[in-house]
């Protein structure tokens, strides 16, 4: 995996020919983030078609846009920002969640039953991933990148931050909801 | 010791370890004693596996041959255009210049080593020329002659340089030579009775 930060010799070549119209050298580029560009759009929308779709027209962006492109930044967390915002964007255009911040996730928070003791060791495998999916789904599209940022794509919450544009305080509470949120409904299903 | 309310808000962070150093140990030490926090840390641990295990792998066979695919087919911008077309025209006068350059040198060394030969073969075809001129001058002799006086032949026997070059009479009491410095053709006539 690579590290953000400043680009090796190598890609900032590939990313200066792109800025060219050099299409193949733009290709090798996306041979080499497609997968967790699409991990991070898959960590919003939760729906692999459409992960792919926006991870497509995130590199279509990136390339229309290289010359905004400023090298001193990461070309990675570039991309990742351009795929993380458009697949908020394609969550809100669809309608179906309503996204809470600050004091209403607090609350939200609140209103979770709490619970010890590992919930899924009784859960069945096949069980467990149908909830899990389900659970994830119930989630704000913010709420659900920033666990899968972290638990799938194992960012670091700074990195996490410059990829959804918000606070690193903002990361922590989001992860804490969604972790509270997504142990409580499958401590339900355990208990089954 | 602090409340389990404010530690769980840290537990997630203390899995990930993205806590300071101090709030790390603040963390630990509470988990020692507390096991319904450690209970909720292990779920979390749990959580995070089974995220991992059961996370979608999308294919991604024709992924960037698509994408370079769509890129290809994009308008270019017109800044874009330009600058391309500026650069393969900068590109062929800079390849038009380097094949100029090549033939002006192949030229060059062409003339050089041609020079001498040529002059060679200048020099080659005056010689004819300048022994035709010779015999030129030796015809034109008679008019010459016709203005000679009866002491000239003295001149010439005093002359070291005077080249007899052919005799053009049987009479053997006729003399021709030439006289190259003066480019001129002498004919000697003997006193007649």
């Amino acid at each position: 995996m690579r590290t953000p930060g400043r680009q090796d010799g190598d890609e900032a070549e590939l990313i200066e020919r792109s800025r060219k119209g050099d299409s193949a050298a733009f290709g090798v580029l996306v041979e080499r983030y497609q997968r967790r560009v699409v991990g991070v759009a898959l960590a919003v929308v939760h729906n692999q078609d459409d992960a792919i779709e926006l991870a497509q027209e995130t590199f279509v962006r990136a390339y229309e846009n290289l010359s905004k492109f400023e090298s001193r930044s990461s070309f990675s967390t570039w991309l990742y920002r351009i795929a993380a915002n458009l697949a908020i964007d394609f969550w809100r255009r669809e309608g179906r969640h309503v996204v809470l911040h600050g004091e209403d996730a607090e609350n939200e928070i609140g209103k979770l039953p709490t619970s010890s003791g590992d919930s899924f060791k009784e859960v069945s495998r096949s069980e467990l991933s149908a909830r899990l999916k389900q659970a994830l789904e119930e989630l704000t599209p913010e709420h659900r990148a920033v666990i899968l940022l972290r638990e799938v794509e194992g960012m670091s919450y700074d990195e996490i931050s410059d990829v959804l544009q918000c606070p690193r305080g903002t990361v922590m509470s989001r992860l804490h909801y969604a972790r509270t949120h997504l142990r409580t409904i499958l401590k339900d299903v355990g208990g089954n | 010791m602090a409340e389990c309310s404010e530690i769980s808000m840290m537990l997630g962070a203390f899995e990930d370890s993205e806590l300071e150093p101090n709030e790390m140990q603040e963390v630990a030490f509470h988990l020692a004693r507390c096991e319904s926090c450690t209970g909720i840390l292990a779920d979390y641990s749990t959580l995070g596996r089974n995220l991992r295990s059961f996370a979608p792998e999308p294919s991604l066979a024709g992924f960037s041959s698509a994408v370079v695919a769509r890129v290809d087919r994009l308008p270019q911008p017109v800044l874009t255009r330009i600058e391309r077309f500026l650069r393969r025209q900068l590109d062929s006068v800079g390849s038009g210049i380097a094949w100029g350059g090549a033939a002006a040198v192949a030229a060059i060394v062409t003339i050089i080593l041609m020079t001498p030969l040529a002059r060679q073969f200048a020099t080659r075809g005056t010689q004819p020329a300048a022994i035709a001129s010779s015999v030129s001058n030796a015809a034109v002799a008679p008019a010459q002659v016709a203005s000679a006086t009866a002491g000239e032949p003295t001149m010439a026997d005093n002359d070291s340089h005077a080249d007899i070059s052919r005799l053009e009479s049987e009479n053997h009491s006729v003399a021709v030579w030439s006289e190259p410095r003066r480019d001129t053709t002498v004919i000697w006539l003997p006193d007649q009775p």
